[in-house]
């Protein structure tokens, strides 16, 4: 079975996370993903889109359009998630009450990843439908 | 306002996320003579961290207060939510209003 993928590009804004949320579950749902793994990854999603979106024009100044993306590419039993964006990342201590995001994204993903260099990637990686018990 | 019990109820439904943070907020706010206020978000049928960051911003307002706050959460993915946010004691959830009632009638002393 080859890969399957969903690539999405929007503004960076508040306004695009729930569009964007509902598509890659739609995504989830045709790949057999239901339940608990369908809410969590889509939970995890969120909260990385919301991440994105909330800070990406902390720098809007030197970059007055930034957009989102979300790439989701399931093959062979894994999917891997990355949403990028152009802004900067901002520590959770910098953001009283905002730091739960990473947070439950540690608990849902497999694995996760940060990149900063340029704006903010975060790549979440998640065991398919096909190898639960 | 339950006006026996004096019980505020503040109700959302939906998706509760970042669009909606203003929208949140404005919703948690104290009714004069409120002894109690119950929360019922049991047609919220999606939450992220921007709902969780408005419960506790409130919940310490009432803390604060010395009133109590119950709240009915239905969705398992809101429930897993507060779970993996690390928040399952910070908050009181029930499943439905009638239980949800209860404690609160118990906290207010009526």
């Amino acid at each position: 079975m080859g890969a399957s993928e969903l690539r999405l590009c929007r503004p960076a804004q508040t306004r695009s996370v729930a569009p964007i949320r509902r598509a890659l579950r739609t995504f989830l749902e045709a790949l057999a993903f239901d339940g608990a793994a369908l809410d969590d990854i889509t939970t995890a999603a969120g909260e990385a889109l919301a991440n994105a979106a909330e800070h990406a024009y902390a720098q809007e100044t030197k970059h007055p359009r930034r957009d989102v993306e979300l790439l989701a590419r399931f093959e062979r039993g894994e999917l891997s998630l990355e949403i990028s964006d152009g802004g900067c990342f901002i520590e959770r201590s910098a953001l009283p009450g905002r730091g739960f995001g990473l947070r439950i994204i540690r608990a849902i993903a497999h694995q996760m990843q940060i990149e900063t260099s340029h704006g903010t990637r975060i790549r979440m990686l998640f065991p398919g439908p096909l190898l639960k018990s | 306002m339950n006006e026996d019990a004096m019980i505020q109820t503040i109700r959302l439904a939906g998706e509760l996320d970042l669009s909606r943070k203003r929208e949140i907020r404005d919703a948690f706010a104290f009714s004069n003579g409120a002894r109690a206020v119950l929360l019922d978000l049991s047609e919220v049928v999606y939450a992220d961290s921007t709902a969780l960051t408005e419960l506790l911003r409130f919940c310490a307002m009432a803390q604060g207060a010395n009133t109590p706050i119950a709240i009915v959460i239905a969705a398992p993915q809101f429930l897993r939510l507060v779970q993996y946010a690390g928040l399952a004691t910070a908050f009181k959830v029930f499943p439905d209003r009638g239980e949800a009632l209860q404690y609160l009638s118990e906290c207010a002393g009526t």
